[in-house]
């Protein structure tokens, strides 16, 4: 038995593999495991090859990675395009359609014999079954269900209720296709049981969903009425939902002529009151830059999600990355400071972009959500949100007594002024780009701009101390710390459980909150660390880096970060950790010199 | 209309729209005269300060804003128009005035004038055209003349100009007119008119520039050129006839509406406005909005 299965599935496109994983993580969900599946592409609009990696456990998955299970291959040419996404090892059981003609002992795999491996002849199943090759997938479900005991009852209603439109030819065809797979795998059984555990319980109320989704419901929970944008990879399908929920609650989605006129309008939105929002990816945050900064000078609340891909320039529009963090903490020109968030999984992803409304209202200030591709497109089994605990937060409006001579930006202790819009009576004042007193006016004034800057940051001073906003697993006192942030900080999270389990006193940070940098968190949490790692999918390490600006983090901590798109492998940290591990204790029994207090 | 409400005294005088704030511009210029027949516009529409919100970009046309009692934004080069448009659609309630120079409007921002006008948002577009970028001290402008000599082209400029009213035109603006501070009384009548009008409205103005102008463009040379569409009997409902005057922006000085569409097709807000209220009988309660992800 086995209690977490990593698939594999890679095709040309129209080969209905991604169809395929869809189908078994929905009867999966059903059948009340926890799972995780994300998809991959070349960047053709159809056809190119396509992949999916599905992990499928009784506890919740913490992120797609790792080596194989099961790898099925329908073409070798498209399975080897995704190269480390799809790795094989000895143990993967390789599943190929016989079409091919490569022979089970000549696998186009370099330095991997993997112990089983079945050529079936897919492509004749699904036409002799269903009367059509486009059932490949079907039959590949039906093989996966047998040898994995992915829910059978599910799997078929699942299949029932797809094709039911098409009629009960097309349904009945489908089932027989199905049925050809499980049985195929009946007749060849593995050479060990590597079902999965039946999971304990199975109506859970759990949700299956992804980051982009959770995004634009999470937007509209916390009352946005405006969302402005320009489509882009891979965060438009958080302007496809709000275009198609956001009218019922009184709000709009304007497709703007570019990303500036997008962010444009949702600073007119904001000003005029509302709660607003935009989404985008690298390419449109370099053209978002200037608005950025407007809003930052005239305090204006909104939210700025950022699915991050590959760059720089077009870079990789389907693959995650996350090299968008310096460009998020300084992007738009002069000192300003804008409060950036990362989601670290699908469920979280609802409740970060809650939190970026709230601090966006709190603070009036531009928010930037870091959401990357792997978040934003991942199918993820969640557990229940309790939306009910959620409190929403309201932009600070003046009271009858201030609106007597109201001052928009008045220099408060907080530096946090009362926040009127067009409509309100008594509040009228002007916004601008241009440096300006308490009243709103234009000033020139050295003086009066350096003390709106101080007043600017200064407002931010109360955020630096929302502990809630970081994660800390581990053991307190222990001496080597990880460090990891969005995505990949599920990486980090099985690493540290992997390590626990083998006795190694190792603890995790994950910031959610990323600038401002809160050095009294990141302080508390080195003070007991002597090695450690920041791990990150960027080339440049960023993190660390934005960290050490502000932060002494101990010299022995290092970065382990890779450019987008190649994995960082749960077992790799591991390695690294207890390769730290020997050379603290190296340290102690050898006294070597780096310990030594002078 | 009661016969009461007709004589009443007007709720506003143009005075209560003008703020305290001193203009930056140069004793002259004629964006004195653009902001004073703003304000008779808006004594005349009789909407409270409060409800209206005027937008800018960047330049001396955009400091305009701040020296009403409206709530102003002024915002960056070039952007006013797509930040206007949130404002209009966040609030479809709120009189929204935008105001920009040529360099705004049609060379930074230039871009943006399409969408804004196939869109129809009922915004009010002045333009103060100077043929100059004054407030960097007399660069050359999109509107410039070819040959023009200037800081940046001091050899003579080698572009042909943008012509705003027929680019607009182009596009299908429903609301096209032309005035000069020249002509005070025609300016305040046709951008109380351009406010009225359902839709997106579009008003060049000739502001002249009193420092890096040229003769022929100031106040004194206008008078001596300018020309109503009314007096020469033009229907601004002829469309076909609009766009051939539109033609000679450049040449001659026409003032008054060029174009109105005595069809106007629906506006932006109006058409959001339907689409919310058809719509939210299908809202569900927040706490129902997860359902939608379930397996089941």
């Amino acid at each position: 038995m086995n209690q977490d299965l990593i698939i594999g599935i890679a095709g040309a496109g129209g080969d209905g593999v991604v169809s395929a994983g869809e189908s078994l993580i929905t009867a999966a969900a059903l059948e009340g495991f926890y799972g995780m599946m994300t998809k991959s592409f070349g960047s053709q609009i159809r056809g190119g090859e396509a992949s999916c990696r599905l992990r499928l456990a009784t506890s919740p998955v913490l992120n797609p990675n790792g080596p194989l299970d099961v790898a099925v291959a329908l073409n070798w040419e498209d399975f080897r395009r995704f190269g480390a996404e799809l790795p094989v090892q000895a143990a993967t059981v390789v599943i190929y359609e016989s079409k091919t003609g490569v022979g089970v002992d000549n696998l186009p795999l370099e330095g991997v014999r993997p112990a089983e491996v079945f050529s079936v002849p897919i492509t004749d199943m699904a036409a002799h079954n269903a009367g059509t090759d486009k059932a490949k997938n079907i039959v590949i479900i039906g093989l996966l269900a047998g040898w994995f005991g992915i829910g059978r009852e599910s799997t078929l209603a699942g299949i029932r209720k797809k094709f039911a439109k098409k009629g009960s030819a097309v349904v009945e065809g489908n089932v027989r296709a199905f049925q050809a797979g499980l049985e195929f795998a009946e007749a060849h059984p593995l050479q060990e049981d590597r079902k999965l555990t039946p999971p304990q319980k199975r109506r859970s109320g759990r949700l299956l969903t992804d980051g982009n989704d959770m995004c634009a419901a999470a937007a509209i929970f916390s009352g946005c009425t405006f969302f402005g944008g320009y489509p882009i990879t891979p965060s438009t399908e958080i302007m496809q939902f709000l275009d198609r929920e956001i009218w019922k609650y009184g709000g709009t989605v304007l497709q703007a002529e570019d990303e500036i006129a997008g962010l444009g309008a949702v600073v007119g939105a904001s000003f005029a009151g509302k709660k607003a929002m935009t989404a985008t990816s690298g390419p449109g945050m370099s053209l978002m830059a200037e608005m950025l900064g407007l809003a930052s000078i005239a305090e204006l609340p909104l939210v700025c999600v950022n699915v991050q891909r590959g760059g720089p320039s077009t870079g990789m529009p389907t693959k995650a990355e996350q090299s968008d963090l310096f460009q998020a903490a300084f992007s738009a020109h002069g000192d300003c400071l804008r409060p950036i968030l990362a989601p670290t999984s699908v469920g979280d992803m609802f409740g970060i972009t809650v939190e970026s409304f709230n601090l966006a209202e709190q603070y009036q200030t531009p928010v930037i959500v870091l959401s990357d591709q792997e978040i934003a497109q991942r199918k993820e089994t969640i557990d229940p949100i309790d939306t009910s605990a959620m409190q929403l937060v309201e932009r600070r409006r003046p009271t009858e007594a201030e609106l007597v001579s109201y001052a928009r930006f008045k220099l408060t202790e907080s530096g946090i002024s009362p926040i009127s819009h067009p409509g309100m009576a008594g509040g009228n004042y002007l916004a601008a780009g241009i440096e300006h007193n308490e009243l709103g006016r234009p000033t020139a004034n050295g003086e009066m701009h350096a003390q709106m800057n101080e007043k600017r940051f200064r407002k931010f001073n109360s955020l630096k101390e929302r502990r809630d906003l970081f994660v800390i697993e581990g053991d307190p006192d222990a001496p080597i710390g990880l460090v990891s942030w969005g995505s990949v900080a599920g990486v980090a999270k099985e690493a540290l459980r992997l390590a626990r389990a083998e006795g190694l006193r190792v603890k995790l940070l994950i910031p959610k909150l990323l600038y401002p940098v809160a050095e009294p968190v990141y302080q508390d949490f080195f003070a007991s660390v002597k090695r450690g790692l920041f791990i990150e999918q960027s080339f440049q390490a960023q993190l660390y880096r934005l960290v050490r600006m502000y932060v002494d983090v101990p010299a022995l901590v290092k970065p382990l970060a890779k450019s987008g798109s190649n994995p960082i492998q749960p077992l790799e940290v591991l390695e690294r950790l207890r390769a730290m591990v020997t050379a603290l204790q190296g340290n102690r029994n050898h006294h070597q010199p780096e310990l030594i207090e002078v | 209309m009661t016969t009461s409400q007709l004589v009443a005294a007007p709720k506003f005088q143009p005075g209560d729209f003008k703020s305290d704030l001193k203009p930056i511009w140069c004793p002259g210029c004629g964006d004195f005269g653009v902001v004073t027949a703003i304000m008779r516009a808006l004594a005349a529409l009789g909407r409270p300060a409060h409800e209206i919100a005027f937008v800018s970009g960047i330049g001396c046309s955009s400091r305009i804003p701040g020296y009403t009692t409206a709530y102003g934004f002024n915002t960056v080069h070039g952007r006013s128009l797509p930040i206007a448009q949130g404002i209009k659609l966040a609030n479809p309630e709120l009189l929204v005035l935008v105001a920009s120079g040529d360099g705004d409007g049609f060379s930074i921002g230039g871009g943006h004038v399409a969408h804004v006008i196939r869109r129809n948002i009922d915004l009010t577009y002045i333009v103060m055209d100077n043929q100059i970028y004054g407030l960097t001290k007399g660069q050359l402008s999109p509107t410039s003349r070819r040959g023009r000599k200037t800081v940046t082209s001091n050899l003579g400029s080698l572009e042909e100009p943008v012509n705003p009213l027929l680019y607009v035109m182009g596009y299908g603006a429903s609301f096209v007119a032309q005035g000069s501070p020249a002509d005070m009384a025609g300016l305040a009548r046709i951008i109380e008119e351009g406010i009225r009008f359902p839709g997106f409205a579009f008003i060049n103005v000739q502001s002249p520039c009193v420092t890096y102008g040229e003769e022929e463009q100031q106040l004194k040379a206008q008078k001596t050129r300018i020309s109503s569409l009314e007096s020469i009997g033009h229907d601004p409902s002829n469309r076909s006839r609009a766009t051939e005057l539109a033609r000679e922006y450049g040449t001659k000085l026409y003032t008054g509406i060029l174009y109105r569409n005595p069809n106007p097709s629906p506006t932006y807000g109006q058409l959001v406005t339907e689409r919310r209220q058809l719509l939210s009988k299908d809202a569900v309660s927040r706490q129902e909005l997860l359902k939608r992800f379930s397996p089941e």
